[in-house]
């Protein structure tokens, strides 16, 4: 208990740090809020470009997709609003050795290196994402019992998780490859495919982003649970396991190649 | 020029011994990049299997997934990284170092990417074509491949890339103004992604946009070679096309050179 | 205090074949050949000690500094402060001593200097009176007073060096690595971080390990010498026992019109020193000699230079530490 609150308490201070240093820099954060923004709209009127030509993608209405998409950006945008500072870890912070400095001091390296930045420019993401599932809920007719808000509201952390998961393995790489900021991009990438109904895709693909990366957990899934009501124990209950599987798997990988870490300089 | 090219070797060398150390990296960020195309190959798979049209806006499933392919590669062909380093440079100051190279400025940059790249052009270039005429006759049981448009294509993609280079430089002396790069960049490649065709064929858009969009110097960077490729354009339109990257070229190599003279004059006020 | 025994550190390196055709193969095929940088070091340091740990380029300096701060998981071996271990308890291990890296920083770049403190003093759980009294005593020690308030990227290199050190010692740890602190820093200010070094040392009986290329930090503060090169210690013990050790190195300069004088004088035939004996270098008028007085004797040296050429102000001194150092440095050490 008192781990824990020594932990938020750092954290709030870290965060208040970087409030500060935003100060500083105003404009650039909204330069990045805007080129997040930018992109989600890019991808939505792509969407609609689409569905100027077809009624429906293989059954799937505007708004369902719409609402999935939306859904799916919220843990993404929590997950780079927090604990965006993984991808330093695969582009600079290990290469140049400056990863020495958590290795000195008394705090779980993890844990300091996740909560010591927050990337404002994340706001892109998730204020669309809530606009579109704002925008979308109301129009789809979904039927809703405390039990469905519950687990709607509660499986998010966990989605959020699976992004964290994932990128703490693959920055891990970097460890004994030196630089792994591509690898963390190439199974990031995944999350292209969450961003649509599992559905559309064959099922190869389908199993590697249900079971292996496992991104459609983090919108496909729970979305359709949302929208349906169907089987929350696979599409609520898979999400959880898989945040705990991959975030377990995160620490390990990770401690262990602080064992690899070699530093840089003579 | 046999004396010029000996100067920009080391140039040359050291972009290609970058990309080279890094080795898994660059596996892996083709990888992902790859991810982006399959992605798209799924919608729109799931969109001619919804439309019971077999062609929409021109394009058939066949001709849709060639169109894919090749954006992806004409993007890693064009490709430039410009903006970064000029930024960078600019920012942490030691553009005014390049003032004292006997080199050109623009091109210690051009050479040091072309270094760069050639690695990942022979990776990328041989199998992805493959890959994208092996798909056309598995879909349409024809083979299409014109020698000749493909060496226009290659013409299309050089000039492709010069126009990205010199744009690239121009939009790098941003970083006079805008100090969050990453966030800049961010913006860039999102109306340069979307108006240059790589997230949906221009021929989506309607028409009276499209006309404009078609004359802008980004649909020059990845439309144009791609087009030209797929003999969607016919041999006036080719010319025209070919005509309009040469202008924008041309544009944006003059631009780049006055916004580096005005960056000279800045840095001297400034004292370095 | 500080145990280290048989401190071993190997690593992986990656060959690449010069060229384009190396870097085509090694982007296929990398090849890599194992490296021993620390080969079993072993020493201990008591409490209160100032030790320079000293060593040419390359020598496994970092390496071991890194390896003592927990940075590095060492291959095999251990070092232990106060019975502690990193690889078992880096957490614990870690509030025990104060880092700092002349050449980084762990100030937070963009906000006021104080901002820093403030973060550390949550990270190492410093309860807000004994951090008020910290602080009064690193201003005194420091002088951090007329800089707090500014942002740390607008800082000279030397409070830059003052913030960091201070930083390093605010949670009162009982060793301090210093790695190149007065790296970079001009004559005055080096002096300033040296004295507020010794008065920690003093006054708070901190152990202080310290690096560097200055031997003038080594001279002025140490009292013991560790030196390490290719990875194995060469020397262990106190600054006067490495001068009596190695010392017998004098240095003669003298000015003279005669224009070949080395030439001239042939101190190598005349009294037999051998290749490492002797160095003679001729500026203008100005030549200098080093030679091992226990070949030859400075008496007899000094006699036939002034029989055989003409010479006008001349003088003999000891070698002082950095030439010895050098010396070492250069010809290896043989035992």
């Amino acid at each position: 208990m008192r781990k824990i609150r020594r932990a938020m308490r750092i954290h709030r201070i870290f965060i208040a740090q970087e409030l500060k240093r935003m100060m500083e820099y105003k404009g650039d954060f909204i330069v990045g809020v805007i080129g997040f923004l930018l992109v989600q709209c890019s991808n939505l009127l792509f969407l609609w470009l689409i569905f100027a030509n077809i009624p429906s993608l293989m059954g799937w209405s505007l708004d369902q997709i719409v609402f999935i998409y939306g859904f799916s950006l919220i843990p993404k945008g929590i997950d780079h609003l927090f604990f965006d500072n993984l991808w330093n870890i695969g582009y600079f912070i290990v290469r140049k050795g400056d990863f020495d400095k958590y290795l000195t001091r008394p705090v779980n390296t993890l844990f300091h290196v996740l909560v010591e930045k927050i990337q404002i420019d994340a706001l892109g993401e998730l204020i669309v994402g809530i606009a579109l599932v704002c925008v979308t809920l109301p129009r789809l007719g979904v039927e809703w019992s405390v039990l469905k808000v519950l687990l709607a509201v509660l499986v998010i952390p966990f989605a959020t998780l699976i992004y964290t998961g994932i990128k703490t393995v693959t920055a891990s790489v970097a460890f004994w490859t030196k630089r792994s900021g591509s690898v963390i991009y190439m199974f990031y990438m995944v999350n292209d495919f969450a961003k649509y109904p599992a559905a559309i895709y064959n099922e190869v693909v389908k199993n590697i982003i249900t079971y292996i990366v496992p991104f459609a957990l983090t919108a496909y899934y729970p979305a359709l649970y949302i929208l349906t009501g169907e089987n929350p124990l696979f599409n609520i209950g898979m999400t959880v396991l898989a945040a705990a599987v991959l975030m377990t798997l995160g620490v390990i990988v990770w401690h262990r190649g602080i064992r690899a870490y070699e530093s840089a300089g003579s | 020029m046999k004396r010029k090219l000996k100067l920009y070797l080391p140039f040359i060398n050291a972009g290609m011994q970058e990309t080279a150390t890094y080795r898994v990296n660059f596996i892996f960020f083709l990888l992902g990049e790859a991810l982006a195309c399959a992605v798209s190959f799924f919608i729109w798979n799931a969109v001619y299997n919804s439309g019971g049209e077999n062609e929409i806006n021109g394009f058939s499933f066949e001709q849709m997934v060639v169109y894919i392919v090749l954006m992806f590669l004409t993007n890693g062909i064009i490709g430039s990284d410009a903006s970064w380093s000029v930024g960078e440079e600019v920012r942490d100051g030691t553009i005014a170092m390049r003032l004292l190279k006997p080199v050109s400025y623009n091109s210690t940059f051009l050479f040091q990417e072309f270094g760069n790249k050639v690695l990942t052009e022979i990776v990328l270039m041989v199998p992805l074509l493959v890959i994208a005429e092996l798909v056309r006759w598995l879909i349409s049981g024809a083979v299409a491949f014109s020698v000749v448009r493909f060496l226009i294509y290659l013409l299309s993609c050089t000039a492709a890339y010069l126009i990205n280079f010199f744009f690239n430089i121009c939009f790098g002396f941003l970083a006079f103004v805008i100090k969050y790069l990453w966030g800049a960049n961010m913006m860039k490649n999102c109306v340069v992604g979307f108006l240059s065709g790589a997230i949906i064929p221009l021929a989506f858009l309607p028409a009276g946009l499209r006309t404009v969009i078609l004359l802008l110097p980004f649909a020059s960077l990845n439309y144009t070679p791609v087009m030209i490729y797929m003999g969607m354009y016919s041999g006036i339109e080719t010319l025209w096309y070919l005509g309009l990257q040469l202008f924008w070229m041309i544009a944006f190599w003059g631009l780049s050179k006055l916004l580096w003279r005005l960056s000279v004059k800045r840095l001297c006020v400034q004292g370095g | 205090m500080i145990k280290v025994e048989n401190l071993r550190k190997e690593f992986k390196k990656t060959i690449k074949e010069p060229g384009l055709k190396g870097s085509f193969k090694s982007l296929f095929r990398p090849k890599s050949e194992k490296v021993v940088a620390v080969n079993d070091i072993s020493f201990d340091v008591p409490k209160g000690e100032i030790l320079g740990f000293i060593g040419p380029n390359g020598a496994g300096k970092s390496t071991v500094i890194k390896m003592l701060t927990g940075i590095l998981t060492p291959t095999s071996g251990r070092c232990t402060i106060n019975g502690k271990n990193p690889t078992v308890n880096r957490k614990s291990y870690v509030k025990e001593i104060g880092v700092v890296f002349g050449q980084r920083t762990q100030l937070w770049w963009d906000l006021p200097l104080r901002e820093t403190y403030g973060v550390l003093k949550e990270i190492y759980e410093v309860p807000e009176d004994s951090f008020k009294k910290r602080m009064a005593f690193l201003n005194e020690v420091l002088e951090l007073d007329s800089f707090i308030t500014s942002p740390v990227r607008t800082l000279s290199l030397g409070q830059r060096m003052r913030a960091d050190i201070a930083a390093s010692m605010l949670h009162s740890p009982k060793v301090l690595f210093l790695d190149e602190p007065t790296i970079g820093l001009d004559v005055v200010v080096k002096d300033n971080i040296r004295s507020a070094i010794e008065q920690i040392n003093r006054q708070e009986q901190t152990t202080v390990i310290l690096t560097t290329h200055d031997l003038a930090d080594i001279e002025l503060l140490s009292d013991r010498i560790v030196m390490i090169d290719k990875g194995s210690k060469v020397f262990d013990g106190s600054v006067s026992s490495l001068k009596d050790k190695y010392g017998q190195i004098r240095e003669m300069k003298f000015e003279t019109d005669s224009k070949n004088a080395s030439e001239r004088l042939g101190y190598a035939e005349k009294f037999g020193f051998g290749e490492d004996d002797l160095s003679v270098e001729q500026e203008g008028a100005l030549v200098t000699v080093r030679f091992n007085s226990s070949v030859a004797p400075i008496s007899d040296v000094l006699g036939y230079t002034l029989q055989r050429v003409n010479v006008s102000d001349i003088n003999v001194k000891d070698a002082d530490i950095e030439e010895i150092i050098r010396r070492l440095y250069k010809q290896g050490v043989e035992e």
